[in-house]
Formats: structure tokens, C-alpha cells, sequence
């Protein structure tokens, strides 16, 4: 399937189908918790399977599991019934621990869980694209090099930090091109940890590695979208839209309509219904008002498709959930 | 003058040249209590207000941090020879449940660029960690950090632990982190929210006030 058309042809529509990062409150459907879904295949495939046939959602899409990748380099990572996995610690802290640092094989930690769980959703779900979810490259590396620590580390000693980059970008290209094996149409691709970065680091430290994975993996049939819902993204669009994602995905420390009035005609923008406040612990009432005046601010142009700010919590009720896709038919 | 440019060695977040110029103003007889308000908490008060308008991001206050950190240990022998002591106390901490610091550290370094004496109790912490804390140090302020929308409840938690032991009358707790809202602090009872650190290092500056 040609993705980009797709979306580009999904943003075009009234009345507008809405693709919010709608994963992990699959568990509650599906009578598990946070800890099963990230270590089993089959419950990640039902998990998409479930919302794409369950809701609207433009697209089936996969876990938001962060941690998966640096589980596979070696982080250690805390797990929890209730939230997604967690890193915890340093693997890297200066040149001879980057240097050292090995790329993984793609049966390391969950890799190969992930991908056999987008095969088998890929069988299931056979009306909608599926998007994977896999992590950005300096977002990869802040997990490694722990997320304080790499922003000295990147005026310290910013060679170390691309050392580790160099290495992170190799895994995603391999990992995503994996997911492209098992049948994802595209991923989406989250690199959170640029966004409260300077405009200036973010071009040194993520912008060019994030083109080369997507340079890697992106053709007529496969697409990346990229998230960065940091509160610096205002300040690094043109970089970020360098990139050629087949789409933007921004967080809701943004505002959307001063994105979309900044974004060129031809970038693909989505976002930005705020997921602690509206998803987790708003009403069906006030999600319904929030998403009316996103579509009011930003429903004139062409290029938008809404969806949630970030990662939808697991615990998110469904009927604030429903609630969003019902305000996109009204 | 020389306080000047140790505040904005500090901002551009040169540890090096600013340990240096701070020695250099101590050598030169230079008061350590001016050189601590005016040039270092001076150069941190300024990349706070930068930060709030989006002008600076979170490296170069982290950097900015780390100058002051490193500068700040020559003034403290002199400073407690004066008898200069902090404007306050605060034990800060990410609740229990929660593994995320970086919006706790920020806030941290802020509070140390306004002259508070912080003490970093981590992730993960108990409610009556917190509580335990601000006894043991006669703190001010308890600050609690959250990220996660299944831990910012720990943060009510927190204000019940700080009522049971009867310090709520006097110290002021504080909330931040992505899920949590003016209105939630109210709901919980805490006594201030704000949106970002250097808004909450002024916060906790009008509570010891």
C-alpha cells in the first residue's frame, strides 16, 4: 500500500479520521496487563487487531514501547502491570563504553517478540495499514547514555554521543527494515528526547540520523512518521521537515494551528489532543470540547489529521477514547 | 564588573572559565556573598527566565546548572564563615512508581540557582520518604515530580503522609511534571503547581518569603 497516499487522501476527507497513538489501552480489552502485552506477540498482534476493528483509527498501529531497543543494546529495564516498560541506568557513559557498545542481533530482548507480533497483526488486520512503533536514534541514545547525563555528554564530549548515535541508527535501520519484512506498511518512528533539545543540537544530534533511517527504509509502499512532541519543536521546523517523513506527529506542548500556519502545504502534520489531561483524565465531555477546538483551529487545512498529543496512557478510559472519534464524525 | 561576566560565563554554561573568574573574584577580595547573588545566582536567574519564554532549552540550563555547581563549592568554606545561610530548604523527588528525573533535576537546579539548599532524595520515592525527609532536614518545601499519569496520584499520597505527620502547616509542597494541573493541586491539596522549573524555583522563593 502506497502510505503516504493514503494518509495525504485520509486528510482530505470530511469528515476527518482521526489517528491518535491508540495502543496500550488495548490491554483492557483484552483482560491483560502492560507487562503481558510487552512480552507476547500474539496479545500485541490482537492489542492492534482490536482497536483498528474496534474504532476508527485511520491506521492499525504498534506498541509505543520505548524501551524495547535499548532492552535489545543491553539497558535494563524495569517493567510494570500497569505502565509501559521503563529504562533504568547507564549503559554508556563515555568513549570506551561507546566504542564497546555492540549492535545488537535482532533476536536480542523483545526485538524479535515485536516483530513476530506486527507479522501476525499484519495477518489479522486486513482493511487497515499497520504502523510500527519503534524509537528515534537520539532518543535510543538518551536511553543508553541516560537521558540527563547525554545532554553534558553532547557538549563534553559530543564525539562520544555520535559514536553511539552511528550505532543506534545501524539497530533502526535493521529493525525497521524488519518490520518492513513483516509487513508494516510504516512506522512510527518517536523521537521525544530531540524536543527539549537546542534547534542546533537537534540538527548535530538527531536530524541527520533520523534521514539516513528513513533515506534507509522509506519507499512508495513504506513510510516513516516521525513524533517529536517536545516544547523546542517550534524552533527546529525546518529541520524536522527535512527530514522527508511521509508525516509529522507533534506533541501537545506545541499549538497545532501555529505548526500547521508555520508547515509547508506539503507536510503532512498530525497531533495534538493532550493524552494526560484529555485521554487519561478528562471526560467524555471534555475530550469531545477539546477535539471540536482542535478541529476549529486546525480543520482548514488540508494537511492535518488529528490524533492524541503522545502515547495514549493504558489506563485511558474507553470512553473518553470513543468519545475523541466520536467528535471527528460530528 | 567582574560579577557581570561570572554571571555570563555561567549562562553560556562554561564550568571551566567560570570556577576560574570565580576564584579570581575571591582572590581579588571580592565579597563571596555578591559573588554568589550577583554572579552566579544572577546568571542562573537569568537562563531561568530565558527558559520560560523558550529563548534557552534544557541542555544549556543544565549546563548553566553544572557551572554553578562546580563555582559554588570555592564560595561555600567562606560563605559559612560568614554565617550566609541558604533562603530555604527543599527535599525534592520523583514519587513512587516513577522512574523519570529530568524534569525533577531541572527543577533542582533552578531552586539551587535561586539559594535553596536542595536535597535530591531520587525516583521512586515513598510518600513517607518525602515526609521523613523534611522532618530530618527541616525542610520548607517537599517538590514532587511526576511523569506518568498512574504515579501523579502518589503526589496526593504525599499530602495526606505530610498532614498525618502534622508538617503540612509548615512546609508547603510543591507539584510538577506533564499530567499534573493547577486543578489537580488544588483538588489534592498541595500548595503549588507550576509549569515549568524556573517558575517553580520562584514559587518555592515566595514560600520561604
Amino acid at each position: 500500500m502506497n502510505i503516504s497516499k493514503f494518509l495525504w487522501d485520509a486528510a482530505k476527507a470530511e469528515p476527518r479520521q482521526g489517528l491518535p497513538i491508540l495502543s496500550f489501552p488495548a490491554a483492557q480489552k483484552l483482560g491483560v496487563d502492560v507487562e503481558q502485552l510487552v512480552k507476547t506477540s500474539e496479545l500485541q498482534a490482537k492489542a492492534m487487531e482490536v482497536i483498528a476493528k474496534e474504532t476508527d483509527i485511520l491506521t492499525a498501529i504498534g506498541l509505543m514501547d520505548l524501551s524495547v531497543e535499548a532492552e535489545a543494546f543491553g539497558a535494563e529495564v524495569k517493567f510494570s502491570k500497569n505502565e509501559i516498560p521503563a529504562i533504568v541506568g547507564q549503559l554508556v557513559s563515555d568513549e570506551k563504553e561507546a566504542e564497546a557498545l555492540q549492535i545488537p542481533s535482532l533476536e536480542a530482548g523483545r526485538i524479535g517478540v515485536c516483530v513476530e507480533g506486527i507479522r501476525q497483526a499484519k495477518e489479522r488486520i486486513t482493511d487497515k495499514p499497520l504502523l510500527a512503533g519503534t524509537i528515534g536514534p537520539f532518543s535510543l541514545a538518551g536511553r543508553l547514555m541516560d537521558v540527563t547525563e547525554i545532554m553534558y555528554i553532547c557538549y563534553d564530549e559530543p564525539e562520544t554521543v555520535h559514536i553511539v548515535l552511528e550505532k543506534a541508527t545501524e539497530f533502526l535501520i535493521q529493525y525497521g527494515a524488519a518490520m518492513k519484512a513483516a509487513g508494516a506498511d510504516g512506522i512510527m518512528m518517536a523521537e521525544p528526547l530531540a524536543g527539549i533539545l537546542n534547534p542546533e543540537m537537534a540538527e548535530e544530534f538527531s536530524v541527520p540520523y533520523v534521514k539516513r533511517i528513513i533515506d534507509a527504509l522509506q519507499d512508495e509502499n513504506f513510510g516513516i512518521v516521525y513524533h517529536n512532541c517536545g516544547n523546542a519543536v517550534p524552533r527546529m521546523l525546518d529541520s524536522i521537515f527535512s527530514q522527508n517523513a511521509v508525516a509529522y506527529h507533534f506533541g501537545n506542548a506545541v499549538k497545532m494551528d501555529e505548526i500547521l500556519a508555520a508547515a509547508p502545504a506539503d507536510a503532512l502534520c498530525m497531533g495534538n489532543v493532550d493524552p494526560a489531561s484529555q485521554f487519561a483524565q478528562g471526560t467524555p465531555e471534555s475530550i469531545r470540547a477539546a477535539t471540536k477546538e482542535l478541529l476549529e483551529k486546525c480543520g482548514k487545512y488540508k494537511n492535518f489529521i488529528p490524533s492524541s498529543g503522545c502515547d495514549i496512557p493504558a489506563h485511558s478510559s474507553w470512553d473518553t477514547i470513543n468519545a475523541f472519534f466520536e467528535a471527528l464524525k460530528d | 564588573m567582574i560579577l557581570k561576566e561570572i554571571a555570563e560565563l555561567l549562562e553560556s554554561g562554561k564550568s571551566k572559565a567560570t570556577k576560574e573568574l570565580v576564584q579570581k573574584a575571591i582572590d581579588e577580595g571580592v565579597d563571596p556573598q555578591d559573588i554568589l547573588k550577583e554572579g552566579l545566582l544572577g546568571g542562573m536567574s537569568s537562563i531561568g527566565e530565558k527558559f520560560k519564554k523558550n529563548e534557552v532549552f534544557v541542555p544549556e540550563v543544565l549546563m548553566a546548572a553544572r557551572a554553578m555547581n562546580q563555582s559554588i563549592e570555592l564560595l561555600k568554606p567562606l560563605l559559612a564563615e560568614a554565617g550566609v545561610e541558604s533562603v530555604g530548604k527543599v527535599c525534592i523527588g520523583t514519587v513512587q512508581g516513577d522512574l523519570h528525573d529530568i524534569g525533577k533535576n531541572l527543577v533542582k537546579m533552578m531552586l539551587e540557582g535561586k539559594g535553596f539548599e536542595v536535597i535530591d532524595l531520587g525516583t521512586d520515592v515513598a510518600p513517607e520518604t518525602f515526609v521523613n525527609a523534611a522532618i530530618e532536614n527541616n525542610c520548607d518545601i517537599i517538590c514532587c515530580s511526576a511523569l506518568l499519569t498512574t504515579t501523579m496520584h502518589v503526589m496526593e499520597d504525599v499530602v495526606k503522609a505530610a498532614e498525618a505527620a502534622g508538617i503540612h502547616d509548615r512546609v508547603k509542597i510543591m507539584i510538577g511534571g506533564a499530567p499534573v494541573n493547577e486543578e489537580f493541586c488544588k483538588q489534592i491539596g498541595a500548595d503549588g503547581y507550576t509549569v515549568d522549573a524556573a517558575s517553580a524555583a520562584d514559587m518555592a522563593l515566595t514560600f520561604v518569603q
